[in-house]
Formats: structure tokens, sequence, C-alpha cells
């Protein structure tokens, strides 16, 4: 799970209470606190820089106006990645490669190549990733396969995807941030993982 | 499912749950099992992990010290209230 440092649970109540009954600073060092939060998970759903600010910047008008419907039943981050996911679907453009999109919702596992065994087994052929260490490795060209490869996963996919494998979020709580059943979320970060690998697979086996 | 007749089709179908759920179900325990002996589906999982791992890897853009000016100005926090600007539901 993302660490947010320097801040105890106490502390941000105390801030919301603040930030509700008109107190600027205390709102302030709310938007201070979570402002990474929201517009790194702003960024990784929409992969533009531009855009992910607008998510940014709405994102904390409506924090702003709707702070006394925050009831503290649930955590204050799940409130917020609520409203994030719903402005990001909102400034959702639909990019040319989310048109062009594969359809995953079929149970579909994998394109390496299975052959039969002398028992006529299935039995999966995969050629191994590349070994080099992944900071080493992380340059423009492999973040723009990243970029490319996520945003022809549809949505409600790469939502659970980031929230789960990313922003580290347990399956409960993404279930509560994406209005989904815990069964939901687990079978499409399964298909998740198994769209963005196969997209990744020709350029880390070449 | 049969034990005996667990095939890599099988395994790559499951492979994913056992990324995230360490549990000791029997469908685990077979998972593993068949990883030990099976270098394609260990394979397999190997790139389903660095998959998430670049993405964990990704740099994660900062907030420009423009864009909180921007909203800043545009809730006019600081400044005299704005009905307008500042309402809140309730």
């Amino acid at each position: 799970m993302k660490s947010l440092k320097h801040f105890f649970p106490s502390e941000e109540t105390t801030l919301i209470k603040k930030a509700r009954a008109g107190d600027d600073r205390a709102f302030t060092r709310l938007v201070k606190h979570y402002e990474d939060l929201v517009y790194g998970f702003a960024f990784k759903v929409c992969r533009d820089k531009e855009k992910a600010e607008e998510i940014w910047q709405d994102t904390f008008i409506n924090v702003y106006r709707k702070l006394n419907q925050f009831d503290g039943k649930s955590k204050f981050t799940t409130w917020l990645y609520s409203i994030v996911a719903n402005n990001c679907r909102m400034k959702r453009r639909k990019t040319k490669l989310e048109m062009a999109r594969t359809y995953i919702d079929k149970p579909h596992v994998t394109h390496d190549s299975f052959e039969s065994d002398d028992r006529g087994r299935n039995i999966l052929t995969v050629s191994a990733w590349r070994d080099t260490p992944l900071d080493k490795i992380m340059n423009a060209e492999l973040k723009s396969k990243l970029d490319a490869a996520i945003q022809k996963l549809p949505y409600n996919y790469r939502l659970v995807f980031i929230l789960r494998d990313i922003e580290g979020q347990s399956a409960e709580e993404t279930g509560k941030i994406l209005k989904l059943s815990i069964p939901a979320v687990k079978s499409r970060l399964r298909r998740a993982r198994v769209f963005l690998r196969e997209q990744l697979n020709e350029y880390m086996t070449s | 499912m049969k034990k005996e007749h667990l095939s890599c089709k099988k395994i790559a179908n499951y492979i994913c749950t056992e990324l995230d759920e360490n549990t000791d179900s029997p469908q685990c325990r077979e998972i593993k099992k068949h990883l030990k002996s099976c270098p394609n589906c260990t394979a397999y999982l190997d790139s389903l992990k660095k998959t998430v791992r670049l993405y964990r890897k990704y740099p994660d853009p900062k907030v420009q010290e423009q864009c909180r000016k921007k909203l800043f100005a545009a809730l006019e926090l600081g400044k005299q209230k704005s009905r307008s600007v500042k309402k809140r539901s309730r």
C-alpha cells in the first residue's frame, strides 16, 4: 500500500473535521498530503499528464464541496480513490488504442502455444522473459510499451489492476471503491494481468 | 480436478490467483507441485510477476506547483469566501 508519511489517523480525522468546519488551512494540509496519491492514480489510469492535472483539480474541488458527505465509515483514501475513479471515467476519451482493444471478457489465458505430451496433456511452451534487473530497463521505449499496453486494457479492468497491483489496495477496498464484489475484483485482476503480460511478451522476450 | 491430469493449460488458468493468494487449498498445492517440475509454467508465472513489477517501477509523476496554485485560486483559499465557488453540499 502507498505509504503516506507523517500523518496519523487521528491527525487525519482532526483535519477533516476542521476542513469541514471551513478551516482553509486544514483543507490545504489535506490537499498537500494527498496530492501525489491523487495525481499518481489519475496519471496511471489515463497516461496523460494534462488530463491527470485536470482530474487532480476536479477531484479536490469535489472533495472541498462534498467533504460533508464523507461519513467516516470507510477510509478517507477509499472515498478519495472513488472520486478520482469517477473523474477518470468522466474525462475518458476513447483513444484509438482503446477502441482497437482486444476483447478480454471471455476466459482466455495466453497466446503462448500449447503442445500435447505423450499422454495428451496440454504443455505450455513459454519463452523466458529477460533477466535484466527491471530498474535498468526502465527507459523511454519500455515506458511507451507499458503505456500502450495499459491503454488497450478496458477501463473497468485497468482500474482494478492499478488499485490492486500498483496502489496496493486490498480486494475488499478495491471492491468498495469501484462498487464491485470481491469475486468480480479477482476475476478482473486475473484477466488484466494476463492481458498486459501478453501485450508485453514480444518486447520482453526479444 | 484430477491431480494426475493437471495440465499446463489448467495451471495457466489458475496461476494468476496463486500470485496474490498464498492459500493452502488443494488447487494451490497442486499448482505449486506442478511448478516445481515444469519450467514452462514457472517461466509463465515469472513473466506475470514481472509484468506487475514493471508497472510498479514506472516512476510516479509529481504534482506541479502551478497546478496547486490553480486549485487554490479556483477555491479562493486564503481569500474572502465567495459563496458561488466555495459552496458545499450538506
